[in-house]
């Protein structure tokens, strides 16, 4: 029973230190720096869907004893496994390519060294965790180390908290600091780096690492909804620090340097390294949940034997996939963008594609085949379709007026 | 088909109407906050690393991504102008100096930052200006 | 003849299934199925088959016949019916995974690839 509490304890720890990543933080910070306080709603529905999708993806495999991935092909077919299999291919490489960006401009604001230097050490450094590194210090190392974004609150305490006049903008955002399509854009970008897909991959897959079953129910309902909700903390917490401290300097946070100085300003170098840090310990981690999770999809797609707990040579397939992938992203990054703009723009393109990620899933989820009497609730299928409608339809707008005007 | 950018469109008048401004901005414009916004962004850095609030090292990975970002925007400018000659010549005039100090910010007690802070801020003033017009 | 005990599965149950050994490794997928038309008329599933050509057939016709032109079916491979144990959304097989050849560039890569790269496992 004690080890019941320890691992559920541990389960939303790292579901806290994790929910941070090169998307949902350049989402917050530009959404704080130019819209005050008006995407905060954004930010609550966006981790409302993924609360939702986690605790399905986990109580999925728990019952069924198979990974999405596999049931994508099982039930579906070969033909349509392709479709997700694609869009996801295309968004997470861009996605992949911003996290290491993002690691390496952590590793940049400490030492001076610019990221572009660093980024293909970066590349190799996580290329040896996901080759070697067994799956529990991968999706806990990180996340622990992630916890570190939990000073974001401690900063805004020390600013004295969120000034009144900030207040209304939670419901009227103020569009002189930026045009309406840019507000769109940033909807879009914060659903999509919320509730990106590679989480129900790499989550459902762990669920299969860690021999999950019936008896996990628990744990993962709680790892899920009380994780990802405290997780969105951070979040909220980066967007509030953009607006109190950027917004009245006029920085719209278009790199993560900026973002920094707002935790710079209460708590001086020490501000600045702290997020440093939480930038460094959460785009690793995502980094290799990005490239594990891809990596997951076309092993279990194609059905050959897969794991971070076997050695390499032992699913070899699987890890010369995700050899490739990572040169892949790594030579996408080499390109220059800047990892924050990059972020943005792979989170908009999966917002835009999620209802082909996920609505197999949602199919899927009601299937007493292979959930027996576990299936979705209607209040959970018509919340979880509502914000799928929604992020589809915001991205559809947006995208091509960001394109149009010259990207955001 | 037709009918589908007419209500695409129809949307877009609505939420312009509903919101009281552009729902895009020019291409100008958007080169000119961008800009106003990433010299703001630099004199911030540039105070914060001789107020001891980062270290000169993040201040000069910072500037490093300004360069980047701000890279090959007098030519936008230019290429884009929304606005009167002499306003493009004035907003060019305070570019100038502004993106040398982005391409060599003093960081260490003996070069004058002080006036770097200036020559970033106006240049940062006037095109915010320009951009929000 | 059909015992009433017996399970009936449907091609759509048999395709995509996760084949498994009995030293339970994963070496594939079923891409596609051989039948062959008995005396009275009714099919009978013969073999399994997997490989990049079948695969290709299942997303259009004319792909199967391209792919044969380069591939020259050296990466096909079929396994006869009689040599699942169980069926269901994995079909768990008779023999050990080297008595198949399908999953054989599992070995081929972690010879030939991997064993470049430190830290292998070998």
């Amino acid at each position: 029973m004690k080890k019941q509490w320890l691992s559920i304890a541990l389960g939303v720890v790292t579901a806290i230190g994790g929910f941070l990543d090169a998307g949902t933080v350049a989402t917050a910070g530009e959404a704080g720096a130019k819209f005050g306080l008006g995407l905060i709603w954004a930010i609550l529905a966006a981790t409302l869907a993924v609360m939702l999708l986690v605790e399905m993806v986990g109580r999925f495999t728990a019952v069924s004893k198979k990974t999405y991935a596999d049931a994508i092909r099982e039930d579906f077919g070969f033909r349509f496994y392709l479709l997700p299999l694609t869009s996801e291919l295309i968004a997470e490489s861009l996605l992949l390519a911003a996290e290491i960006g993002g690691v390496a401009i952590a590793l940049s604001l400490f030492t001076g060294i610019p990221w572009h230097t660093l980024f293909p050490f970066v590349a190799l450094f996580i290329w040896i965790l996901a080759w070697r590194a067994p799956f529990d210090l991968i999706e806990n190392g990180p996340a622990l180390l992630g916890l570190v974004t939990l000073s974001f609150l401690a900063g805004i305490v020390a600013l004295g908290g969120i000034p009144a006049h900030l207040l209304p903008t939670l419901w009227h955002p103020n569009f002189q600091r930026g045009s309406v399509a840019d507000y769109l854009y940033l909807v879009a970008a914060i659903i999509g780096s919320t509730i990106s897909p590679y989480l129900l991959y790499f989550y459902s897959s762990g669920a299969r690492e860690e021999r999950w079953s019936r008896r996990s129910l628990v744990l993962n309902r709680v790892t899920a909804i009380v994780g990802m909700g405290f997780g969105s903390i951070g979040s909220m917490a980066l967007l509030v620090l953009g607006a109190i401290v950027l917004q009245p300097l006029q920085i719209s946070s278009n790199t993560l340097g900026e973002l920094g100085l707002a935790m710079a300003k209460p708590f001086g170098i020490t501000g600045s390294f702290l997020f440093a840090s939480a930038l460094f310990a959460t785009c690793l981690g995502a980094a290799l949940e990005v490239l594990l999770a891809v990596s997951y999809n076309i092993a279990q797609g194609f059905g050959w034997a897969w794991g971070e707990n076997k050695k390499p040579v032992e699913a070899a397939r699987f890890n010369l996939v995700m050899t490739i992938f990572l040169l892949i992203a790594a030579a996408i990054g080499l390109i220059g963008i800047d990892p924050l703009q990059l972020a943005l723009f792979a989170s908009t393109v999966i917002a835009l594609f999620l209802p082909i990620s996920l609505s197999p899933f949602l199919i899927l989820m009601n299937d007493p085949q292979y959930l027996g009497n576990k299936t979705n609730g209607r209040f959970t299928n018509i919340a979880v379709i509502c914000i799928l409608l929604l992020a589809f339809l915001v991205a559809l707008v947006s995208l091509p007026l960001e394109i149009i005007t010259g990207g955001g | 088909m037709w009918r589908k950018s007419g209500t695409w469109l129809g949307l877009m008048l609505l939420l312009s109407v509903l919101t009281g401004c552009n729902v895009t901005e020019s291409a100008f414009a958007r080169t000119a906050s961008n800009a106003g916004s990433a010299f703001a962004a630099a004199a911030t850095t540039l105070t914060y690393a001789h107020e001891d609030k980062i270290t000169y090292a993040y201040a000069a990975s910072s500037f490093v991504n300004f360069q980047s970002e701000l890279s090959g925007t007098d030519q936008a400018l230019t290429a884009q102008s929304a606005v009167d000659t002499r306003t493009l010549h004035h907003l060019l005039t305070l570019y100038k100096p502004a993106i040398q100090v982005i391409n060599a910010p003093c960081l260490s007690g003996a070069c004058n930052w002080r006036s770097q802070i200036e020559v970033l801020n106006r240049a940062s003033q006037a095109l915010l200006k320009a951009g929000n017009s | 003849m059909i015992d009433p005990n017996d399970e009936i599965f449907s091609v759509r149950d048999i395709l995509d299934s996760q084949l498994q050994t009995r030293d339970r490794r994963k070496i594939g997928r079923v891409a596609d199925i051989e039948a062959e038309t008995r005396a009275d008329g009714s099919l009978k599933l013969t073999y399994l088959v997997v490989g990049p050509q079948a695969l290709a057939g299942r997303v259009h016709p004319r792909l199967r016949a391209f792919l044969r032109f380069f591939l020259r079916d050296r990466f096909e491979h079929r396994i006869p019916l009689s040599e699942v144990t169980k069926f269901g959304p994995t079909l768990y097989l008779r023999g050990k995974a080297e008595n198949y050849a399908v999953g054989q560039s599992e070995r081929w890569i972690a010879e030939h690839i991997l064993r470049w790269i430190p830290g292998n496992g070998l």
